[in-house]
């Protein structure tokens, strides 16, 4: 168990910059997440610090000991990779044994040591298969067996449910989840799905073109993102991003489209210096559950939509609404709307929650304001 | 194997379709290929007078004269000894050599890689003929005509092209993290190599490894114009029995059967590793 020390860490393929200036400070214990697109950089930061892949510059250090440099056999790390990289001339026990007997373990010990990860993980009536003759979910437990056999500092994750269904997926999340906390060793774990880090991490780190735009709580990220990027990548369906133009109506600042005005909350201008923008444009984001939508006009419900289609998800009912130009999506409960018209062009109000309003500078995406409503774990904004 | 009582049933395999006209056409192709064969094998039974008569004789009582007659009166199991040690050696030698640079060549991308893996192939474009007298006067220099060592190394070289392209695709074929896998699971590069990817290359390797022990086995150019009698090995030496004016049909027949035995033996026993090598990588997962 250890903790993990990364500092101003690059990576050059050729001119390709893969990682750009990566600071991480991850403690002991701790189940962190590296979030991104495809090609953002993450999986190679993991195998930096796996040691599969040598930084072009930086430092990187496990348990206080700088193992920028070192070979992966001397970092003491676990890790599954994402199709497992288990090894098919092997059983699974011979999968699983394997990292003890390169430790030349006493042949007893192994066995102990095999047979007990294996309970955890569920998998003892196949310990004498070969992987091809496994489900992708025992694979996949397997894979995990391998990494918890040993006592490795830290663990690493490289999408390893990539290949689950998503049923498989959900009791995946949990038991990982739930194992990690119980074993307790430091884990770092990469994906794609905004979900898995959501769920299961103390932590996300959201990478984009090699950068790190954001590291905090996965509440942190999900209602004060750093930037718009962060912000529509985290949230099903994701948080509708537009251009606006703050103005003045009547005294008091609000947002503007061409085709409708989103008024916005008075302390909260005065707070976040909205003021000082009115005549600029810049970008408004509101996420889906913050959008009420109505069959009448009035007070909250002001801007005029046009259905473009209706999603019932069970529980929650999506609308994807035309407001002229823009096109929003909103999220509710099937029991409030009820009542509502489903045909795709009925005519219906939307209304914009005033206190979960976010501004983002357009081009560079940097949050202005983050909404009124959110609260901040460190207040640094 | 025990079946999870969880796991569903698969569906039982579709009805394979059998069509008798394939097995007709594989029994002809096998009788057209090998009654030439067995005839020559008939014929190293022979006395000398069967052998020569001028109507053939389909019946007759076997004899070893022949046998007889190669390896106690022209000794040729020194000849067949020669060929196994150079073919066992070269063999040895260009898979071992081989595979690394095959592995080299798949793994790591190096500036002029693909002028390598060009220049090896063109190695095996050149035919033996254009390069025998420059060869001969090389061995000679050097003092390696008719040496067994001569010609080993000779053949590991021509060999090496053929090792190299067959197993750079098969290295290719295997995933790279099997062995990142293992180097992080605590193991060195070299110990990776030996126990990951050499034990999923096994049957490629052995595929390989009988290709060019067959290659070694029948070469017959360099070994005849580079040995005369030390190092003679089989192709050259069953040469001389069939020019002349005389050809003993029997002493011939024999020494076929003794230069093919060797190699029906080790491809009857070898040809479930020959079969899975050779379709290592058609199919997917």
């Amino acid at each position: 168990m250890a903790e993990i020390e990364i500092n101003s860490l690059m990576k050059q393929f050729g001119a390709f910059q893969a990682v750009n200036d990566v600071n991480i400070t991850v403690n002991n214990g701790e189940f962190v997440f590296l979030l991104g697109p495809s090609g953002c950089g993450k999986t190679t930061t993991l195998r930096m610090i796996a040691g599969l892949e040598m930084p072009s510059s930086g430092r990187i250090a496990i348990g206080g000991r700088n193992v920028t440099f070192l070979r992966p056999r001397h970092r003491n790390v676990g890790m599954v990779f994402q199709d497992y990289g288990l090894y098919r001339h092997l059983t699974v026990f011979g999968n699983i044994a394997y990292p003890l007997e390169v430790r030349r373990l006493q042949r007893a010990e192994i066995a102990r040591k095999v047979n007990a990860v294996a309970r955890t993980m569920q998998i003892t009536e196949v310990l004498q298969r070969k992987p091809d003759q496994l489900s992708a979910g025992q694979l996949q437990r397997v894979a995990i067996a391998r990494m918890l056999v040993r006592d490795a500092d830290v663990f690493l994750m490289d999408e390893p449910m990539s290949h689950l269904d998503a049923q498989l997926r959900g009791q995946m999340r949990a038991e990982l989840r739930h194992i990690q906390k119980s074993v307790g060793v430091t884990t770092i774990f990469v994906t794609h799905d905004q979900l898995e880090a959501m769920t299961m991490a103390d932590r996300i780190i959201v990478m984009k073109d090699g950068e790190m735009l954001q590291f905090a709580t996965p509440r942190e990220i999900f209602e004060r993102p750093a930037t718009e990027f962060v912000a529509t990548f985290v949230g099903e369906p994701q948080m509708n991003v537009f251009d606006v133009r703050i103005t003045r109506i009547e005294g008091k600042v609000a947002a503007m489209t061409e085709d409708f005005v989103i008024p916005l909350d008075g302390t909260w201008v005065q707070e976040k210096g909205v003021e000082n923008l009115v005549g600029q444009g810049v970008r408004l984001g509101v996420r889906p559950e913050h959008i009420s939508v109505s069959d009448k006009a009035d007070g909250s419900h002001g801007v005029a939509a046009e259905l473009y289609s209706f999603e019932p998800t069970g529980a929650e009912n999506l609308y994807v609404l035309q407001c002229g130009g823009v096109t929003i999506t909103t999220r509710s409960s099937t029991t409030e709307t009820a009542h509502l018209d489903k045909g795709e062009g009925s005519r219906l109000y939307a209304g914009f929650d005033p206190n979960w309003i976010y501004l983002f500078e357009p081009g560079s995406g940097r949050t202005i304001a983050q909404a009124t409503a959110s609260r901040s774990e460190n207040e640094e904004m | 194997m025990k079946k999870l009582s969880s796991m569903p049933e698969s569906p039982s395999a579709p009805p394979v379709q059998r069509n008798w006209w394939v097995y007709v056409v594989l029994i002809l192709v096998c009788v057209v290929n090998f009654l030439p064969y067995l005839r020559v094998v008939m014929t190293g039974f022979m006395d000398g007078a069967t052998s020569s008569s001028a109507t053939p004789i389909w019946f007759f009582t076997p004899s070893l004269e022949a046998f007889d007659y190669l390896i106690f009166e022209k000794g040729i199991m020194k000849n067949f000894f020669n060929s196994v040690v150079v073919s066992l050696a070269s063999t040895f030698f260009s898979v071992t050599i081989g595979m690394f640079c095959a592995y080299a060549l798949a793994r790591y991308d190096f500036p002029g890689r693909d002028d390598v893996s060009f220049w090896v192939l063109t190695n095996r474009m050149m035919p033996p003929v254009a390069v025998l007298i420059p060869i001969f006067v090389t061995f000679q220099t050097a003092g390696l005509l008719d040496t067994l060592l001569g010609l080993i190394i000779l053949y590991t070289a021509m060999q090496l092209p053929f090792v190299v392209w067959m197993l750079t695709g098969y290295f290719r074929d295997i995933p790279r993290r099997y062995e990142e896998s293992a180097m992080v699971d605590g193991d060195t590069w070299f110990a990776a190599f030996r126990k990951v990817t050499l034990p999923i290359m096994a049957p490629s390797i052995t595929a390989t490894a009988i290709f060019v022990m067959i290659l070694s086995w029948n070469e017959f150019a360099f070994a005849t114009f580079l040995t005369s009698n030390q190092a003679k090995t089989m192709p050259p030496a069953i040469m001389a029995y069939s020019i002349g004016a005389d050809i003993k049909w029997n002493v011939l027949g024999a020494a076929v059967v003794l230069i093919t035995a060797p190699l029906i033996l080790f491809v009857l026993l070898l040809q479930r590793q020959l079969i899975s090598g050779l379709s290592q990588g058609v199919v997917r997962k």
